[in-house]
């Protein structure tokens, strides 16, 4: 089925099978291997994306289902190769270990701030939720958050050119 | 990629019924996708067609109406649900029960008749739905009907639907708007658990009910007590209609215990002067 939909504010019209989700529709169709698959249930959050706004499991959804669909995805955040403040906030607070989550973390966190731009701890463990990080326990990912809003203290936080 | 099957996204319910109709027994119904999607992946089903509902527009939205109370189309999201205003106004437990589903990517795409129609027994919107004596629109070729919630499901995953027939809308009636609430969800992730025992419960001037998760074949409800009924009465109404069972998330003296501990929290909120 022909589908037209936006990524990361690129246009794309495909030839979409009925039966791939959206997330194999990614990564197959489009080359945007950025999103991971973890569990391919909706359990994990590894698969993330923001669609109309909205985070989303990109393995539940079928590509089809996407026909029309305003998308951003992990590709959509670095610019020209730098990284966005949040990505940065990401590296510095060491959010990040061995990387898998990340993706699907950040798309949380970005539509979180897309909406609130100084969200609460409490705001940002609900926004993250549905994304498993094996690796670093949590805090680490909550004070990139709290530091990409300006929310830590200037000696500790992202230091801004 | 999934196995094989036909993907069919009709525009309106006269399109959809006909589609039902003609595939009866060889199609699945698609809304949210949350639970289907699953079985897909994991090979647990095999449908021919799967009919996306979600572009039909008589499925969707919320209105709230003096007389008939609020309808909450099938296709709703539970983001939706929890951000509405006369949900917030007039049954703010539904916003309460949408909120404990799932995680936000969940929430985002999950729908409440997807929810009610999926009846698992733990279905988060069901004893809230329950508590607050909701009814559904099934409809058909053959025309539609409104049937209590109570009567709605027959067992784990199965509901009075026949197979040309698809839920519309869940109607709250008017009588429950205001009710004063509580809702209690035991589970042990937030975000990543399904209930072991969950519990709501509405009181208005005229009636108490409690509506029950986890702890039968379907969720459940008490019959209507008086609006003075002691917690004696109100823990004894739901005594009667509890049925746990153990199995691999909890046995059944925990989730009896539990749903007694829920009750009793609840119960003074239910007296709490506005």
């Amino acid at each position: 089925m022909q589908i037209k939909l936006t990524v990361n504010g690129k246009k794309y019209q495909r030839d979409a099978s009925e039966t791939k989700n959206l997330l194999h529709f990614l990564r197959e169709d489009l080359g945007l291997t950025g999103t991971k698959e973890g569990c391919g249930a909706g359990e994990c959050g590894a698969c993330t994306v923001i669609m109309n706004g909205r985070t989303v499991n990109s393995c539940l959804i079928l590509a089809v289902e996407a026909d029309g669909c305003d998308l951003q995805t992990i590709e959509g955040e670095a610019k020209d190769g730098n990284l966005s403040e949040l990505q940065q906030a990401f590296h510095k607070n060491h959010a990040v270990q061995c990387g898998f989550c990340t993706p699907g973390m950040i798309m949380s966190a970005r539509a979180l701030l897309q909406k609130t731009a100084k969200p609460s701890v409490e705001q940002i463990k609900e926004a993250i939720e549905g994304n498993f990080c094996r690796c670093t326990g949590y805090q680490q990912i909550i004070e990139a958050v709290q530091d990409a809003s300006g929310q830590l203290k200037k000696k500790e936080g992202l230091r801004r050119a | 990629m999934l196995q094989e099957f036909n993907y069919l996204a009709p525009k309106s319910k006269n399109e959809l019924y006909a589609q039902l109709r003609k595939y009866s027994g060889k199609a699945r119904i698609l809304a949210g996708g949350t639970d289907i999607l699953v079985e897909l992946h994991n090979q647990w089903v095999a449908p021919e067609y799967l009919i996306d509902i979600k572009k039909i527009g008589e499925f969707q939205g919320i209105s709230y109406d003096e007389k008939e109370g609020l309808s909450i189309g099938a296709t709703t999201v539970c983001i939706d649900l929890i951000k509405d205003r006369n949900v917030n106004k007039h049954f703010p437990l539904l916003a309460d029960a949408a909120h404990r589903i799932g995680s936000p990517q969940l929430r985002n795409r999950a729908t409440i008749g997807g929810n009610l129609c999926t009846a698992s027994p733990c279905a988060d919107m069901g004893c809230s739905l329950l508590a607050l004596n909701a009814s559904v629109e099934i409809g058909s070729e053959d025309g539609t009907r409104i049937i209590p919630l109570k009567e709605f499901f027959t067992g784990p995953k199965k509901t009075q639907i026949k197979k040309h027939e698809i839920l519309q809308r869940i109607i709250v009636p008017t009588e429950m708007a205001g009710a004063k609430f509580g809702m209690h969800k035991l589970k042990r992730i937030k975000g990543h658990d399904i209930a072991l025992v969950s519990v709501a419960m509405a009181r208005t001037a005229k009636v108490i009910r409690v509506g029950i998760g986890s702890c039968g074949p379907t969720p459940v409800v008490t019959e209507d007590l008086p609006p003075r009924a002691s917690l004696r009465a109100v823990v004894k109404a739901v005594e009667k209609v509890v049925s746990p069972i153990d199995d691999v998330r909890a046995s059944k003296d925990y989730r009896l215990f539990m749903t007694r501990q829920f009750v009793e929290t609840i119960y003074p909120e239910l007296f709490k002067r506005s």
